[in-house]
């Protein structure tokens, strides 16, 4: 679906984002991107989509280069962005002027999704509220049944039942065709849907293990207290002890913590992948 | 069915569509605007001074040329905006279709509509002349020379649609200074080369030039070869290279 080749990028020549990345985003999954605040989350997106173009390197999207924007590669891509602005128009209006530009346009998912999240076609768009706009770009999103499905900060803004609806919806309306990579910082929203987890630091891909992998490398447990001859990969200090990451040597079935992996890879990203080596 | 990634005339139309009806709002309140503001001031003239009536040919033309170029300079407007240029870039249609929707826009149904309003302005005019004042109608907008400033303005509009597409914001302002600034440097090169030229054969060294300054073969060139040739590249080649270049400036166009 998505092969992005040893991209290297900057905004401006002396500072570099990405040297040399390489990735490969299969269908049929929902990759979540982690990575710190200026990590490139967003412009590995927006290389994805061609809104960007790589210094070096390129992104190849359903077999077209990204960088192209070529109708057919456009057809697959769909971008719900962090930040919109929505025109002053009616959402029949908004679908009547673009959904004719996606050939597979899926009318009757719209509706249900439309119904689902509560939204009423003779509504604005610019009246909406930020969570509304949302929902609706999500719901035309995921209408167009673009192949590849690319979200920034999707929960942002949304309260906290629509965030366990958007994760239904999503779940419920995705295809073994489509992919979906989901930015996010916030992990603990979304850590029951994504899968595999890809992090990202200082312009490289740190860490990109599915989640069956995760629970048979590592184990995720609670502590009394950290010994001296029996040291975790990691570890943070919590109520009654601490929070730890450990080889799964015994093949525990662990309940994993999505936000203490991501502290674990970006403090200690050679121990972590050392557990899935070994 | 595979897609053609370089042109479809249903794409094209979807754009059209898309491109006019986003804005319908804006776009009727500007035309409402302009137009309602020529029809009174046609009114006014008409009742008051209907003599000067034809006079005002050369208004609406201007107005139309004005009313163009800033139509114009803002017919990417989606694309500069942090927060729509995503939606407008990641759009299925090809570069081509961007460029040539914009141009159908501004340089074919604008001046059309404009051409029809001024029509019926002068209609509504030569109404009220003639029922006031019993006079003849005015010349119709639609002459010679109404059509060939028409043909000027569809030529000249594709710099400001290159305008568009570059600069990001005061797309208009920035175009006019353009212009200004590579026509300055023009006349510069212009008066530099004929000095260079002239000043040899001068008595007094100046670029003064007069009939005996010309051999048969120099005139031959200022007055017939380089006139005939400018004629070629403004009517030709200068609208199809602003829109060549046009489409390589939204090709390489980032957010």
């Amino acid at each position: 679906m998505v092969q992005i080749e040893n991209l290297s990028f900057g905004y401006t020549r002396k500072q570099t984002l990405f040297d040399q990345l390489v990735l490969e985003l299969k269908p049929g999954y929902i990759y979540g991107l982690l990575g710190k605040n200026g990590a490139g989350k967003t412009t590995l997106l927006k290389v994805i989509a061609g809104l960007v173009f790589p210094r070096e390197g390129r992104s190849v999207v359903s077999g077209y280069e990204s960088r192209q924007r070529v109708p057919a590669c456009l057809e697959d891509i769909c971008l719900i962005p962090e930040e919109y602005h929505m025109p002053s128009i009616r959402i029949d209006r908004y679908v009547s002027l673009n959904a004719p530009f996606y050939k597979r346009f899926d009318h009757d998912k719209l509706a249900w999704l439309m119904k689902e999240f509560q939204l009423q076609s003779a509504q604005k768009l610019n009246q909406l509220s930020f969570g509304q706009k949302k929902k609706f770009l999500l719901a035309f999103g995921l209408s167009t049944s673009a192949r590849l499905l690319l979200m920034d900060e999707p929960t942002n803004g949304l309260d906290i039942p629509s965030k366990s609806q958007f994760r239904r919806v999503i779940a419920a309306s995705l295809t073994d065709e489509q992919s979906v990579v989901i930015s996010t910082h916030q992990v603990r929203d979304l850590e029951t849907l994504i899968d595999p987890v890809i992090i990202i630091d200082e312009g490289k891909i740190i860490f990109q293990q599915g989640l069956e992998q995760i629970s048979s490398a590592l184990a995720f447990e609670t502590i009394p207290e950290i010994k001296e001859n029996f040291q975790p990969i990691y570890y943070e200090e919590g109520l009654g002890g601490y929070t730890a990451i450990l080889p799964n040597i015994k093949g525990k079935d662990t309940k994993m913590d999505l936000e203490l992996l991501f502290n674990g890879v970006i403090a200690n990203t050679r121990g972590i992948n050392h557990a899935f080596k070994s | 069915m595979e897609t053609n990634n370089i042109f479809n005339i249903r794409r094209l139309y979807l754009l059209i569509r898309r491109q006019l009806l986003s804005n319908a709002t804006a776009l009727l309140i500007a035309f409402g605007a302009v137009a309602g503001s020529l029809l009174v001031i046609s009114l006014f003239v008409a009742y008051f001074q209907p003599a000067n009536l034809a006079g005002l040919t050369g208004l609406y033309f201007t107005v139309m040329f004005i009313g163009g170029y800033i139509f114009t300079s803002n017919i990417f407007a989606e694309l500069h905006q942090s927060q729509r240029s995503y939606q407008y870039l990641t759009l299925p249609v090809s570069i081509t279709e961007r460029v040539l929707s914009a141009w159908i826009l501004t340089a074919v149904v604008f001046p059309l509509i404009a051409i029809l309003s001024m029509a019926l302005i002068v209609f509504i005019a030569n109404l009220v002349m003639n029922f006031t004042f019993d006079m003849e109608p005015f010349q119709s907008v639609f002459s010679p020379l109404s059509w060939a400033a028409i043909k000027v303005y569809v030529v000249t509009q594709s710099v400001f649609l290159l305008g568009a597409a570059y600069f990001r914001k005061n797309n208009f302002l920035k175009t006019v200074l353009s212009l200004f600034v590579i026509s300055m440097v023009i006349q510069a090169i212009l008066a530099l080369s004929a000095w260079a030229i002239f000043s040899p054969l001068s008595e007094t060294g100046g670029i003064q030039i007069g009939p005996q300054h010309m051999s048969e073969q120099m005139e031959r060139l200022f007055l017939n070869y380089i006139p005939s040739v400018a004629r070629i590249i403004f009517w030709y080649l200068f609208a199809p290279f602003f829109l060549v270049v046009t489409w390589f400036s939204l090709k390489e166009r980032q957010v």
